[in-house]
C-alpha cells in the first residue's frame, strides 16, 4: 500500500518508513481511542493502520466502551482542556477511571508500542505493560482549565512520552514531548485527483455557476469561522470583481449558537443570488474536493482555530489560501509565499482582489502551497513520525540515530 | 560514506522529529535567561536547523525570526540574524553570541514589549534519524544526476549537518570531490557556497551548476 504514495510523498519519507518497518518487522503497534467512526482521529486511523500493517508491523486498533455518563464526563474534560470553564468532580474522575478499568476485560493491551489517543482512554496507562506507551493529545491545550489539566497530567506522567499537534500546546512535563502536526491523505475521496468532468458534475448538481471566479470557504457555521466577515469581504470585492461566493459546510450541531449563525448568514445574504450557502450532509468528501478544485480563491477566515486542516486540503489542490492568522493556520500558510495571512475583513478583501487580479501570482503561490503540503502535511509524514518516535523511545538519550 | 569502493559516494538523508522542551519565553529577558541554560540540542535546532524549514530567508535563526515578527524589535532581529553559527563553529559559542547581543540590546532598550498570548517563543529540539537513501555514485557525472534527484533531506545532511559532524566547516560533497576524486578546484568552488545565505534548493542548484561545468568541460573532446 505504501507504494501507492510513490511519486506523491517525499522519497526520503518513504525510504525512512521502510527502514523503520524493517526494524519493527512483526512487532506490535496498538492504537486505542474511544470511537471507531466519526471525528478526525478515527478518520485518519482508518486510513493509516492498513498502511502500517502492510509494512509488516502488527498494527491493531482497540476502542474503549463507555456508558452515557462516561461520554458526558469526557466531553466536559475535552471542553475544559480547550479552555471552557468546567468542573470535574471527584466522583466524575472516579467514573472516568472505573470505566477504563472495566474495559480491561475486553481489551488486549499487550503490544510493543501503544498509542493512546486523547483523554478518554488516558487512565489505561495505570495498567500498562512493558512496551513503549505514548499518549497522543489531539486537542488544543494551550489554555486549559488548570485543575482538569493537572489531574490528567498525573496520567500523562506515567507514559513514556506524549505527542502534541502544535508546539505551543506542549507544557512542562517530566516525560518526552514530541510535536507531530495533523495530516491529510492525498488518496482519500476528499483529496484525490478529480477529472474536469467530475468537478463539473458536482458544480452542476450543487447549482454553483462556473462562469465567474469562485471564492470559497468550507467550514462549520459557527462564529469562530466568521462567515459574516467572509460575506462582508466578498461585498467589498464585488465592487471591483464580478465573482461568486460559496460557503459550504454543516451546522455546528454541538454548538447551541450554530442554528442562529446559519440564520444570520442566510438573512444577511437573502437578496444576493451570487452567494451560495451549501449545507452538505456528512460524507460529502467528493463534493468538497470538487468545490476546492473549482474555486479561484479559498478562504479560511477563522477567528479561532484548532489546526485548520481545510487549509492544507485546499493548498494540496494548488490553491492560494487566505487564512486568519490563528491556531495552526500560520503553520500552513507562509505569508506572502504560499498564501496570505489576514487579520481583518478589509485585509481579506484586499488579498482576494490581489489574487483575482493576478492569476499568475495565485498560480505561483498555489504551486508553492501544494509543495509545502507535500513535504509537511501528508499521511506518510505522520506514519514516518509515529514510527520515528517509537524508534527514538527505544534509543533514549540519543539525539542523532542511525537507522 | 565510501562503503563499497574507494570512490563511491553514498547519499544519506537526515529527517528530524520535533520535541518540545516545555519551556517558553514571553519577552526578551525570558528568552535570554532560557537561551543561557537550554540544551545544546535546543540551540542547535533553533539556529543550525533553521535552514531545514524552508523559510523565506529574511532571518537566519528562529530567535531573529521571533524578535522581528513577534516582538517587532527590528534592530535586534537584524543583529541576531547576523550571528553565523557556521562561522562560530560550536554551539557554546553560538549561545554566548546570542546572550551578548540580547544583553547589549537590553542595556539600551531595557523594556522591550511582551509577545501576544499564543505568540511566545517555544523552545524545541529534535531527534534526527540518519539513513542511506539507496543512491550511490562513483563519478561526477553520476553525482550530477543524483544531486538533482535526491530529496532536500539529503542536501541538508551532506551540506549543512556535515559542517558540525566533521567539525571542520567542510561539507561531505566538497570533501569527497577533493579527497577521493582529486578535484580540488571544484571542491573549493562548492565549499565557497555560503550555507548561511541560501535555501536547500538554492544549494542544490549551485552545487549542480558547479559540477555540471566540470562534467561538460571534461566530456568535450574538441573545443572550437
Amino acid at each position: 500500500m505504501i507504494s501507492q504514495y510513490r511519486g506523491i510523498s517525499p522519497k526520503a519519507d518513504l525510504i525512512l518508513i521502510q527502514r523503520l518497518a524493517e526494524k519493527f518487522h512483526d512487532r506490535s503497534f496498538l492504537h486505542v481511542n474511544s470511537t471507531k467512526a466519526g471525528g478526525g482521529v478515527a478518520e485518519i486511523l482508518q486510513r493509516m493502520l492498513p498502511i502500517i500493517e502492510s509494512l509488516g508491523i502488527a498494527a491493531r486498533w482497540e476502542v474503549i466502551q463507555g456508558d452515557e455518563r462516561f461520554f458526558e464526563i469526557t466531553k466536559k474534560i475535552h471542553n475544559a482542556l480547550q479552555g471552557t470553564p468546567e468542573r470535574i468532580t471527584k466522583q466524575m474522575w472516579q467514573h472516568h477511571f472505573e470505566v477504563n478499568k472495566n474495559n480491561l476485560a475486553k481489551l488486549n493491551l499487550d503490544a510493543d508500542a501503544v498509542l493512546i489517543h486523547d483523554p478518554q482512554p488516558a487512565p489505561l496507562v495505570e495498567f500498562r505493560g512493558d512496551g513503549v506507551w505514548i499518549s497522543r493529545c489531539h486537542i488544543d491545550v494551550s489554555n486549559p482549565v488548570e485543575p482538569v489539566y493537572r489531574h490528567l497530567s498525573r496520567y500523562f506522567e506515567k507514559y513514556d512520552a506524549i505527542i502534541f499537534s502544535v508546539a505551543r500546546f506542549a507544557r512542562a512535563l517530566s516525560i518526552d514531548e514530541f510535536i507531530i502536526t495533523p495530516c491529510i491523505d492525498p488518496l482519500s475521496e476528499k483529496n484525490r485527483e478529480l477529472t474536469d468532468e467530475e468537478v463539473s458534475e458536482v458544480m452542476e448538481r450543487l447549482g454553483v455557476p462556473t462562469d465567474r471566479p469562485i471564492i470559497l470557504q468550507v467550514s462549520r457555521f459557527d462564529r469562530f469561522k466568521d462567515p459574516v466577515g467572509v460575506i462582508e469581504a466578498y461585498r467589498m470585492v464585488k465592487k471591483y470583481d464580478d465573482c461568486i461566493l460559496v460557503l459550504a459546510g454543516s451546522p455546528a450541531t454541538d454548538d447551541p449558537e450554530g442554528e442562529a449563525v446559519l440564520d444570520e448568514v442566510r438573512e444577511f445574504t437573502a437578496d444576493d443570488l451570487d452567494v451560495h450557502i451549501l449545507l452538505l450532509p456528512p460524507f460529502s468528501d467528493r463534493d468538497i474536493n470538487a468545490l476546492q478544485r473549482a474555486a479561484h480563491v479559498v478562504l479560511q477566515k477563522s477567528l479561532k482555530e484548532g489546526f485548520g486542516l481545510t487549509v492544507a486540503e485546499a493548498m494540496w489542490k494548488g490553491k492560494a489560501v487566505i487564512g486568519g492568522a490563528v491556531g495552526g493556520i500560520p503553520l500552513q500558510i507562509l505569508h506572502g509565499a504560499n498564501g496570505f495571512l489576514v487579520h481583518s475583513i478589509e485585509g481579506t478583501a484586499f488579498r482576494i482582489r490581489q489574487l483575482l487580479s493576478n492569476p499568475d501570482l495565485a498560480k505561483t503561490m498555489g504551486d508553492k502551497g501544494r509543495e509545502y503540503v507535500r513535504v509537511n502535511f501528508l499521511i506518510t509524514r505522520q506514519i514516518r513520525d509515529y514510527l520515528s518516535v517509537w524508534y527514538a523511545l527505544e534509543h533514549r538519550g540519543q539525539s542523532m540515530l542511525n537507522v | 560514506m565510501n562503503t563499497q569502493t574507494v570512490q563511491s559516494f553514498d547519499f544519506r538523508a537526515c529527517i528530524s522529529v520535533l520535541k518540545s522542551t516545555g519551556k517558553k519565553a514571553r519577552n526578551l529577558r525570558e528568552l535570554r535567561d532560557i537561551i543561557s541554560v537550554v540544551s545544546e540540542d535546543c540551540l542547535f535546532h533553533h539556529t543550525y536547523q533553521y535552514f531545514l524549514k524552508g523559510h523565506v530567508l529574511e532571518y537566519t535563526s528562529d530567535f531573529a525570526h521571533w524578535a522581528g515578527e513577534s516582538l517587532e524589535e527590528r534592530a535586534l532581529a537584524e543583529r541576531l540574524a547576523n550571528i553565523d553559527p557556521y562561522d562560530l563553529g560550536s554551539i557554546d559559542a553560538v549561545r554566548r553570541a546570542l546572550v551578548k547581543v540580547i544583553d547589549d540590546y537590553l542595556l539600551h532598550f531595557p523594556e522591550p514589549r511582551e509577545a501576544l498570548a499564543g505568540d511566545e517563543f517555544y523552545f524545541n529540539e529534535t531527534v534526527s534519524l540518519v539513513f542511506p537513501v539507496g543512491v550511490r555514485v562513483k563519478n561526477l557525472a553520476e553525482f550530477l544526476a543524483a544531486i538533482k534527484y535526491v530529496d532536500a533531506a539529503s542536501i541538508y545532511y551532506h551540506f549543512f549537518e556535515a559542517r558540525m559532524r566533521l567539525g571542520s566547516g567542510k561539507d561531505d560533497f566538497s570533501s569527497w570531490m577533493d579527497e577521493t576524486l582529486g578535484k580540488t578546484e571544484l571542491a573549493l568552488k562548492v565549499r565557497s557556497i555560503d550555507p548561511f545565505m541560501h535555501s536547500l534548493e538554492d544549494i542544490r542548484r549551485h552545487v549542480a551548476d558547479a559540477v555540471e561545468k566540470v562534467v561538460r568541460k571534461e566530456m568535450e573532446v574538441f573545443t572550437p
